[in-house]
């Protein structure tokens, strides 16, 4: 197989955190346990899970704008955390964000122009000229006209701000795209207009998303393939259809089932599953399955306990990391 | 004449009737809430749903009497409750009404509730204030009520800070507070937004519960048309401080009159029942919902945005049509059979 764009090995998050006495040891939030995916060229890879989850963590780990603990990321092969200073900037660039708030990402002093200009300004030597058509190309193919160049973001509305954001994280030609809840925090309808123009970017430029969202129906409608994360651990990595028919975790099951629908079959067909209690404290993580406090099907007998469980194969793009998949 | 619908056998517990109200900001006046005439009776679900700015919570704060002071004030309307016109009430019936068979629950717990206090201690308060309960009588039905929303440890818990419980826990205190005097109609306002879909399904479940133990009416306010669906019976469209659509929650569904109902339905990738390898584009209801200043203006304020648009939608204001159980205001409502 050809080498992924994207390679995540066992990556690790942990974040110091004070609490308790002081002369005890540090105490450590296990954000991101282990993790490891890949991303294909052009391909919409999904993170889901619930807050507080780690999907954050993870893709600012993968972009090495927070240090991780341990693990390998290799952005086309290359050991992206072993790099020098200058060609980590390089290869930096070729990782773009796209943020949930399009209102506290975009500098208020500057034009959106400039905003949208500045990862080429960082990243080459462009003459006004090539700068100033890359801008129009760009402005052009995310829907913004040319006479708003020299607006300010508080003199547009929420999502033409987030086509700001887009057209500043596509316009250097990234490798990969970190869309990081691009839509959560926009109305309906321009959540529509936003995922049909990120969906139509990605075929024009050929773009590799990794996808973050909590909405379990934008999250089927952009991704290819999906990892569900639980408390730092990937329990579920699956392509969309087989993620979507027929979830194999107990915790995808339950968050799939608690999705409210406007479908009366699926209301039909899918019985809610309302999970009891909350979430284990981060703090102190439990040796077992990170979900077993709350699995309607956890056992003792088998293992459940005791060790978090290895992915297993469901099928040939399809893995879960449950004792019960095997039984 | 009255606009709203004929009431079924019972009398309504909640009858809104014409209502308009007018907000003042730096643009001048405009009425947040035109001309709004809707119904609710004991034990059933009506769902409030629309975009962003389009007058929901308004909605709400004119039926808890909360309306801001000095910048709103109810132009013309009515706001009848167990058939007292709230509108015209004093200061201290109002108070008296709201905790006592009036409740809100909030969007963001944290806002609404007192940092200072323990839980328990803001449960009593409320207690105290409308049934004259003493403070230890107080923490006692503090924990009970904890219980019966399903927070784990109730015993203990009745004694954390609001700080120190998960944004479900938080939101699970306001609903047992919205429960401590066993309202007859509780406002909900997206209270489940800023949570997870496990936790929304947990809070729903329970609102559920609640609702066929005491035949409580649930205004439930939403952005989600899914929620709408799972849980009411009848929902309310409203776009620009207007009332656009009304009906049974299955009809409205499965047959959205208002082209702008069709646009809120179809623009959401929806989890359907059997998932499709095939994607195609989302709807796309372009532009966004006008500003304040524009409300009011006799035109359909949708216009700038409905692929049916005609002179006549640019000139006149549409009248809700009412048929059997529905209602829209649009020149050119689409449900087949069910407006012509
Ligand atoms: N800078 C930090 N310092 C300490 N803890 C942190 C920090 N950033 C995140 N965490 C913790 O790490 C865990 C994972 O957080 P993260 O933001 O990655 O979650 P998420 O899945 O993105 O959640 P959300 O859906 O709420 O955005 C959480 O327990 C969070 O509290
Ligand atoms: N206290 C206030 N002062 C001035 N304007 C206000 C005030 N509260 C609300 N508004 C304006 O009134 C209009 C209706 O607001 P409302 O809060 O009812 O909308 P909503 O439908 O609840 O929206 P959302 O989905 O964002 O909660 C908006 O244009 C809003 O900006
Ligand atoms: S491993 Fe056990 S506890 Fe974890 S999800 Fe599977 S059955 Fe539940
Ligand atoms: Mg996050
Ligand atoms: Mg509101």
């Amino acid at each position: 197989m050809n080498t992924p764009l994207l390679s995540v090995e066992n990556l690790k998050v942990r974040f110091p955190v004070k609490r308790g006495l002081p002369w005890k040891a540090a105490q450590y939030v296990h954000a991101v346990d282990d993790v490891s995916f890949d991303i294909q060229r052009g391909e919409t890879l999904g993170l889901v899970g619930e807050s507080g989850s780690g999907k954050t963590t993870t893709a600012l780990a993968v972009a090495k704008l927070i240090n991780s603990w341990e693990g390998v990321v290799k952005l086309n092969g290359t050991d992206f955390f072993s790099l020098d200073k200058e060609s980590l900037r390089l290869e930096r660039a070729n990782i773009q964000f796209i943020f949930q708030d399009p209102y506290s990402s975009l500098n208020p002093r500057l034009t959106a122009e400039r905003i949208v200009s500045e990862p080429l300004r960082q990243l080459k030597n462009l003459s006004k000229k090539e700068l100033a058509e890359s801008v129009d190309d760009i402005f052009d193919a995310v829907g913004l006209r040319p006479e708003q160049k020299k607006l300010f973001p508080h003199q547009f509305s929420g999502g033409q701000r987030q086509r700001i954001g887009i057209a500043r994280a596509i316009i250097s030609k990234p490798q990969l795209v970190i869309c990081d809840e691009p839509v959560s925090a926009l109305d309906v309808a321009v959540q529509a207009q936003i995922l049909n123009l990120l969906r139509d970017l990605q075929k024009r430029f050929n773009l590799t998303y990794l996808f973050i969202s909590h909405d379990l129906g934008v999250v089927q409608h952009m991704c290819d393939r999906i990892a569900v994360m639980y408390m730092g651990k990937i329990v579920e990595f699956s392509n969309r259809m087989e993620l979507f028919n027929s979830p194999q975790h107990p915790y995808t099951q339950a968050l799939l089932s608690a999705v409210p629908s406007v479908d009366r079959k699926r209301r039909e067909r899918v019985q809610r599953i309302v999970l009891s209690g909350d979430p284990p404290d981060p703090l102190n993580p439990v040796p077992g399955c990170h979900f077993a406090a709350r699995c309607p099907s956890v056992d003792e007998s088998i293992g459940c306990l005791k060790k978090f469980p290895p992915l297993d194969t469901v099928s040939e793009s399809h893995q879960v990391a449950c004792y019960r998949f095997k039984r | 004449m009255n606009d709203s619908f004929r009431s079924q056998n019972k009398p309504a517990l909640l009858k809104v009737q014409n209502l308009t109200i007018e907000l003042t900001t730096r643009l001048g006046t405009a009425p947040v809430i035109d001309d709004v005439s809707f119904e609710l009776h004991e034990g059933e679900t009506l769902c409030f749903v629309g975009e962003s700015g389009c007058g929901k919570s308004m909605t709400a704060l004119a039926l808890m009497g909360l309306l801001p002071e000095k910048v709103s004030r109810i132009a013309s309307g009515s706001i009848e409750f167990n058939g007292v016109d709230v509108t015209q009430a004093s200061a201290d019936f109002l108070n008296q009404l709201r905790g006592n068979e009036l409740s809100m629950i909030f969007q963001e717990p944290m806002t609404s509730l007192n940092p200072v206090f323990t839980v328990g201690e803001q449960i009593a308060e409320v207690l105290r204030h409308h049934q004259g309960v003493d403070k230890s009588t107080g923490v006692k039905l503090a924990t009970q009520l904890l219980d019966q929303v399903k927070i784990p440890e109730a015993h203990r818990r009745v004694h954390s800070f609001p700080h120190e419980l998960s944004g479900g826990q938080r939101q699970r205190v306001m609903i047992a507070m919205a429960l401590a005097c066993q309202p007859k109609l509780l406002i909900a306002d997206e209270p489940t937004t800023a949570l997870d879909v496990t936790v929304q399904a947990q809070i729903f479940d329970l609102l559920d519960e609640l609702q066929k133990e005491h035949n409580t009416a649930i205004m439930l306010i939403t952005h989600d048309m899914g929620v709408v669906a799972e849980m009411a019976e009848r929902m309310v469209v409203m776009y620009a401080g207007r009332k656009i659509e009304e009906g049974p929650v299955d009809e409205v569904l499965q047959q959205p009159a208002h082209p702008y109902t069709r646009g809120l339905i179809a623009c959401v990738p929806h989890l359907q029942a059997f998932m499709h390898e095939e994607r195609v584009p989302l709807l796309e209801v372009p532009g966004v919902v006008p500003s304040l200043n524009q409300f009011g203006g006799n035109q359909c304020l949708f216009a700038d945005r409905c692929d049916q648009v005609n002179e006549r939608c640019l000139n006149n204001r549409p009248e809700n049509k009412y048929t059997n159980q529905r209602s829209v205001a649009c020149w050119y409502p689409t449900a087949e059979g069910v407006f012509l």
